[in-house]
This record gives structure tokens, C-alpha cells and sequence, in this order.
């Protein structure tokens, strides 16, 4: 790439120490969404501190390939939770971008992008969270070391101008899909839940279980970026196809990474219950919960509660 | 560098399970050791017969292949010294059948530790070898070092849990090794021998597992130390007086002030400190194991002696030990925590002897040197602490092992209790086991006779480690 200068991470130089401290364990990868999507572990938060350690020490050369492992992250933090060398990753990561964004690398990785039916109309400039939408020489930009992959701006676009392009199984289409393959694989299938990735995070999903476990599952929990981001037709697209309820869990209102994610996905569920009563479905079929973060009882809670609610409802006729 | 053919791997694997990019192969090249080497290419197999083709080709084509979990080696097990196809097996993630009236359970390799525990908790049951490592490490990368932890005291290792296995041999055969049964007097346990081989033997594609009851009861306690030598004696008491620990950790001054300098976590700085667990199912025999255990720590001059059924003074007590990796991570900015000879077993009674010698040697050699671990196993654990950019500290750290490493071999001890020998510790391997050298050597050539299946590692690995491979961390001229 003719632009980029000469191997130099000044930003990244800074951290040379915790490179070296972190003791490269792998306690990030049951973590790490972007891993549980792909199952490759050069998409791990390890792999990323290796990235990482390898363009700073000149062992490994600068690379389009190299750069996309540092912009693929959605700063759910999880890893620096799990760390047991107490790293604190994506404050690297960001110091990695500064350097390759100033060598000519522009991602995207999972940082928005803005496509040409853009209005300017500036929404998203003021509602990111990041300070990451800004008005440039091309338009509407995003500055690829602040933006953290949160989608405010692409859930407020009115003009469906901004994406991700990168979603690693949380985008729209992806748990559409997901959802519509549990439903008609599982004859015993009867909700799906959506979980924000703040307020919960599932388990076993490193493995496979065997079918005899598997078979007569009445629900399955599909993680997405934030509950705020979830669209009309990812919530209307299970009840197409059988379900017979759906459950949101969103973080608290206060404790939103996302800035009124909470929010705008009661606003969602609403709207959704508004035409479930106009089609004569008892709206309650979808809910939406609060979990706080990690309240794994409390949303276990939840879920057996809404899947009682939906046993004495039945199906959808 | 032999060429590998790209079109045979797309063939056999799929464009989309096939990674050649150099940053790619860059983070294959390393584990939770400080070893790194740059494979040629990275493979993901779906199924056995993918493995097996692979093999047939590799075999014929004298390219090395080296058996991938979770990474989590401390060694340099999986770190592909001579180049070579990694062969990334966590996508072979099925847990195959959970069979309770057999009390057995059949999993693929690259299941994780802790999703198989998850999986079999709701039926009462858990996987018993519990490595520290179990939220990453992969069933196929627990039997190929036969890895334990805290409770090997009580449930054995992963060599005790293996009923049988299936295996992809480097010619590419697959074999059906062990049995579905509790015991088996049938010939040669060969599942036992796969057990442990760090991927130099076969590639094991399924395995057969024992599980047990999840207890009902759990007491934890916890003793002071004026002395190491008491606290070492104490286990040795402990462990022959019939008393069957489920846990019995040691934790020395060292890890107590680092856990305390990093976490404030107040702990009193003693000599030794012992954690000790009992569990089962009725709890008047729990009470029996722990007031056992109790007396015979207060015997040997134990202080601030306290036990607890309850979860959060279970993980009060356990505090200081689970936070001690990220306390020696942040111990002192300059200074790494690094896996070198972090896992030798000595007998019980000179326990006390090797948590001293690690002392001795770390203060002549200028490095920190923690000691801790499952003595009830007589697993002693220890990091060193050492300025990695410094080359005098690498060359400290090379000659604190290599006395340490002496002392554990002149008291019948082992190199290795539960991470494996890979690289970092061949050294000591190969002068402990010298008489059976050649053995060794004639069984890896039986099994793989072009020495394809992760070569250079065991009895093959350089004797200086520190220059056995890059080292991964970035060291001034």
C-alpha cells in the first residue's frame, strides 16, 4: 500500500510492557463474540495482543490482514473481565488503531460505515455515544479509533444509510437466520430470546451438545450488540416462522453502554405488541426484561417465567 | 520450508476452514508459553475423516502436523518448531453421547473442559480433572499432556478418567484404543500411553470419559505457617493418615505478598499457608476428612486455623489463591510472570525442602520465584518473575532451572506433574528418563516412523530451551 509509512507504532510503544505481561492464558476466548462466531482463535482477544505484540516488536509486517484483527471489535470489554493478568485489551487495541489509521489503514473491521443514500441529516453525529460520526470530506465519516461498534448509528439512521459490515453473527440477518433454523429444526420450539451481550452472556456455546440434550429445547438465546439495535423484523421474524413468543433482555436503563439502548428497545417491543393486538395476538407474546449485567439467576428467572406465560397461552393459531 | 500444497488442503478441508495469512499464522505460532514458532499453514477439521486424509497426505509429503486445542500449554507443546500444518482441532467440538447408566461420556477433542462440566452438571455429575485452565482447554489438549489441578488429589488426573479413545495414526489409520468399561485387562492399555504424548503418538479424534457424582457437601479450611517446613510436614501427615483431601494447596510467602502487594487483599504474611477441601456425599464424613485435616495441621504448629461449608467463606479462603496469577502478573511493571519449570512433583515429605531450594535458587540467581500449588499431589508450582528484555535475566532464569531441575531429579521427584515437558522443559526430561531414552524413541518411531506427528518436541526438544525456538517476548541485543 503506497501510502502507508514506514513501520513505526508510537501509540502501540507505550504498552510494550503489558504485551509482555500478558501470560497468554486463552481466558479471553470463551469471552469473546467474535471467537464464538467463527471458532478461529486468530479472532480471539489473545490473538489480538499477539497482533499486537508482533507489528510493535517488527516480527510481523503491517498488513491489511493484520490491521483488520485490531478494527474487528465490538469493546464489550469481556475479555478484560476474564483476563487473568488483569490487560486491559481494547485500550490497546485503540492505541494499535491509532498507529495503523496513521500508517493509511482505514478497516472498516466492525466500525461503521456509511453508504451513499446518506441525508446528512446528522442524527447519528449527535447520538454517538463515541464521538465517533463526524462531517467530513466524504460526507458523513467515522473516526475508526473512536468508534467502538455499539450501532447507535445504525439503529438511528432513518435513511438505513450506516452499517456494519462486519457483524460476526450479531447483525440483523444473522439472527433472523439463526433464529428461523432453531424454529424449524426443533419441533419443541416454542421462543426465542434475544440477550443484549452487556447484560448476559451464554455459556457452552464452545461445544456442541449431543441431541439427546438438545432435542426437546423449548427456547434459544440469541446474543446481539445491543437490545436498543434490535429491528421490527429481527423481533416479527420468529412468529413467521411458529414461534410462539419472544423475550428481549436489555441492560437497565442507567446502565446502558449504549446510550438509551434500554430504551429504544421498550419502544421496539411496544410498537411490535401495538401490531400483535391489531392482529388479535395477545400482545404479551413478546416482552421485554431488564437483566443487569451478569445476572445470570435473574434471567434464567425471566426466561422460565415468559416460557410458563406462553405454555398457558399455547401456540399462535 | 517444504511447500505445501494449498489445492489438496482446500480439497480435503474447505476454503473457509484453511488460514495461510501471516497474521494469521503469526498467532497459531505461539501458546501460554514463551515459545514461538511460524507454522506454514492452519487447518480446521469438521470431522475424522478430514483428519485422516490430512495425515495420509502429510505422511507421504514429510510435512510435520502438530495437534492444536485450546493453546493453553505452558510448554511449547503445540508450538511448531519445525514449521509445519497446525492442526486446529476446536472445531471438532461434539459431545457425543452422555451415557449415565454406563457412567461414561463420549466427546470429541475439541470440546472445552468446562462445557462438557456444564453439559453434565445437570445430571449430577462432573468431569473430574479440573485443570486451571478448564475454561479454554480442550479435552483432546487435556489428554495429550494428562492434565490435573486442585483436585487430582482426591479424582486422579486425566490418565484416571480415559476409558478409551479413538485415534487418526500418521499414516493415517484410524484405531479404536481402550474400552467403554471401568476396567480392562486387555493387552496393551495403549489409550493409557496416548494419554500424555503431547500429539507426538496419534491425533485423538474421540474419546471415552469417566465422570462421577457431583458432592453434596463441600468444607473448606485453611491453615498458617510460621515455618515452611511445618506446613510441608503437615502434608505428608495429612496425606498418610488415611484422610482423603479433595484439595490441599500450599501457598507460600512469596505468592501471600504478591497477592497482597497487587490486591491488598490483607492476607497475614506468613511462611506457608495450606488450603485444604473435603467433600462427599454425607457430611458427617466431610466433618470426619476436615477435623482430620484440622488436627493434624494444628499438631504441626498451624495457626488461624478456620474451616466453612458456606460458598462465599469457601471463596474467601480460596481468595488468595485464585487471585495469585493476575497478582504476579501485576507484581511489578518491569517484571513478567513466566511458565518455566512450573510444575515438577516431588514426594510429600520433601515438599517443604522444595519450596525452600525455590527460594535459595531464585535470591542466588536475582529473579522471584513463587512457590505454590496442589502439594496433596505433590504438584509444586512456581513462576519466575524476571525482566524479559533483559538477556542476563533469561540467563539467570536458564541456570535457576537447571538446579532446580537437579534437586527435584536428587529427591525422586518428576519434571513435570500436570502441564507437560513440550519444549521449555525437555532438558530435565531427557536426563530424568536417560535409561529409558531410547525406549521412548523406539515407540515414537513404531507409531510414526517419518517422525511427522509434532516433531522436535519430548525427547526430541533442543536442550536450551531459551533458544529452542524465538522466545515471544521482545529481548534487547
Amino acid at each position: 500500500m503506497e501510502t502507508k509509512h514506514p513501520t513505526r507504532f508510537n501509540h502501540l510503544k507505550k504498552w510494550e510492557s503489558t504485551l509482555a505481561a500478558c501470560i497468554r492464558c486463552g481466558y479471553c476466548f470463551e469471552h469473546c463474540p467474535l471467537f464464538k462466531y467463527t471458532g478461529w482463535e486468530s479472532d480471539a482477544p489473545r490473538a489480538k495482543i499477539i497482533t499486537a505484540f508482533g507489528l510493535l516488536s517488527g516480527e510481523l509486517e503491517p498488513s491489511e490482514a493484520a490491521a483488520d484483527k485490531l478494527f474487528n471489535c465490538f469493546y464489550c470489554k469481556r475479555c478484560e473481565a476474564a483476563c487473568s493478568s488483569g490487560v486491559t485489551l481494547t485500550d490497546i487495541f485503540t492505541d494499535a488503531r491509532k498507529d495503523l489509521v496513521e500508517m493509511g489503514y482505514a478497516g472498516p473491521g466492525t466500525t461503521a460505515v456509511t453508504d451513499l443514500t446518506c441525508a446528512q441529516c446528522l442524527l447519528c453525529v449527535t447520538a454517538c455515544p463515541h464521538e465517533a460520526r463526524f462531517h467530513g470530506e466524504n460526507g458523513i465519516e467515522t473516526d475508526l479509533v473512536k468508534c467502538q461498534s455499539c450501532g447507535t448509528c445504525v439503529s438511528i439512521c432513518p435513511a438505513n444509510a450506516v452499517n456494519i459490515l462486519h457483524t460476526f453473527g450479531t447483525g440483523k440477518e444473522d439472527l433472523t437466520r439463526a433464529s428461523a433454523r432453531f424454529l424449524d429444526t426443533h419441533a419443541s420450539a416454542k421462543a426465542i430470546v434475544f440477550a443484549c451481550n452487556w447484560s448476559y452472556y451464554p455459556d457452552l456455546q464452545a461445544s456442541r451438545l449431543p441431541e439427546s440434550e438438545t432435542h426437546d429445547k423449548d427456547y434459544d438465546i440469541y446474543v446481539n450488540m445491543c437490545a436498543g439495535r434490535l429491528e421490527p423484523e429481527t423481533l416479527m421474524a420468529p412468529f413467521l416462522n411458529h414461534a410462539w413468543g419472544v423475550l428481549v433482555a436489555c441492560c437497565p436503563e442507567d446502565d446502558c453502554q449504549h446510550k438509551n439502548g434500554g430504551k429504544r428497545s421498550k419502544q421496539q417491543v411496544k410498537r411490535i405488541q401495538s401490531i400483535l393486538e391489531n392482529l388479535d395476538i395477545d400482545p404479551e407474546r413478546i416482552q421485554v426484561v431488564e437483566i443487569p449485567d451478569g445476572d445470570k439467576t435473574l434471567f434464567q428467572a425471566e426466561i422460565d417465567t415468559f416460557i410458563d406465560h406462553l405454555n398457558a397461552l399455547g401456540p399462535i393459531k | 520450508m517444504k511447500t505445501i500444497d494449498e489445492s489438496k488442503l482446500r480439497e480435503i478441508f474447505g476454503e473457509e476452514n484453511i488460514k495461510t495469512d501471516p497474521s494469521d499464522l503469526y498467532a497459531f505460532g505461539s501458546d501460554a508459553s514463551v515459545h514461538h514458532a511460524m507454522p506454514w499453514a492452519v487447518v480446521r477439521p469438521d470431522n475424522t475423516r478430514q483428519v485422516q486424509q490430512l495425515m495420509v497426505y502429510a505422511n507421504d509429503a514429510l510435512i510435520p502436523v502438530i495437534p492444536r486445542g485450546g493453546g493453553s500449554g505452558m510448554c511449547g507443546q503445540t508450538v511448531p518448531i519445525r514449521g509445519g500444518i497446525v492442526l486446529d482441532m476446536k472445531h471438532m467440538n461434539r459431545i457425543l453421547e452422555i451415557n449415565l447408566p454406563d457412567v461414561y461420556c463420549r466427546v470429541e477433542p475439541g470440546v472445552v473442559d468446562d462445557d462438557l462440566n456444564l453439559a453434565l452438571k445437570p445430571h449430577g455429575m462432573f468431569y473430574p480433572p479440573t485443570p486451571a485452565s478448564s475454561r479454554i482447554a480442550t479435552i483432546g489438549g487435556e489428554i495429550a499432556n494428562n492434565a490435573s489441578g486442585v483436585r487430582s488429589v482426591k479424582y486422579g488426573a486425566t490418565r484416571d478418567a480415559v476409558l478409551g479413545m479413538k485415534v487418526v495414526l500418521p499414516n493415517g489409520d484410524l484405531v479404536t484404543l481402550g474400552a467403554h468399561t471401568r476396567v480392562e485387562a486387555s493387552g496393551y492399555q495403549l489409550h493409557k500411553l496416548m494419554v500424555g504424548s503431547e500429539g507426538t503418538l496419534g491425533i485423538v479424534v474421540e474419546a471415552t470419559l469417566n465422570f462421577v457424582p457431583i458432592p453434596e457437601y463441600r468444607c473448606m479450611g485453611i491453615a498458617n505457617f510460621d515455618h515452611l517446613a511445618h506446613a510441608g510436614a503437615a502434608v505428608g501427615s495429612i496425606m498418610a493418615s488415611g484422610a482423603i483431601p479433595s484439595m490441599l494447596e500450599l501457598v507460600d510467602s512469596v505468592a501471600i505478598k504478591a497477592v497482597n502487594k497487587t490486591m491488598n487483599l490483607g492476607l497475614k504474611e506468613v511462611a506457608a499457608s495450606l488450603i485444604f477441601e473435603a467433600d462427599g456425599m454425607v457430611k458427617e464424613a466431610v466433618d470426619y476428612e476436615i477435623n482430620k485435616m484440622k488436627e493434624i495441621c494444628k499438631k504441626h504448629q498451624g495457626s488461624d486455623i478456620t474451616t466453612s461449608y458456606d460458598p462465599r467463606e469457601r471463596a474467601r479462603i480460596f481468595m488468595g489463591r485464585k487471585k495469585l496469577f493476575p497478582a504476579l502478573s501485576k507484581y511489578d511493571d518491569n517484571l513478567s510472570s513466566t511458565s518455566l519449570a512450573d510444575d515438577m512433583a516431588v514426594p510429600y515429605s520433601r515438599m517443604a525442602d522444595m519450596a525452600g531450594k525455590i527460594h535459595e535458587v531464585a535470591k542466588k540467581n536475582n529473579i522471584i520465584m513463587t512457590a505454590y500449588g496442589h502439594c496433596g499431589s505433590g504438584c509444586m508450582h512456581t513462576k519466575i518473575l524476571m525482566d524479559t528484555k533483559q538477556p542476563e535475566q533469561w540467563a539467570s532464569a536458564r541456570k535457576a532451572i537447571t538446579e532446580i531441575y537437579e534437586f527435584v531429579r536428587s529427591v525422586n521427584g518428576t519434571t513435570s506433574a500436570e502441564h507437560g515437558i513440550g519444549l521449555s522443559k525437555a532438558a530435565s526430561f531427557k536426563v530424568e528418563k536417560a535409561d529409558s531414552l531410547r525406549l521412548l524413541q523406539t515407540i515414537k518411531q513404531a507409531l510414526d516412523p517419518n517422525n511427522i506427528l509434532n516433531p522436535g518436541k519430548l525427547m526430541q526438544a533442543p536442550d536450551d530451551w531459551v533458544t529452542a525456538t524465538g522466545l515471544r517476548y521482545a529481548v534487547n541485543n
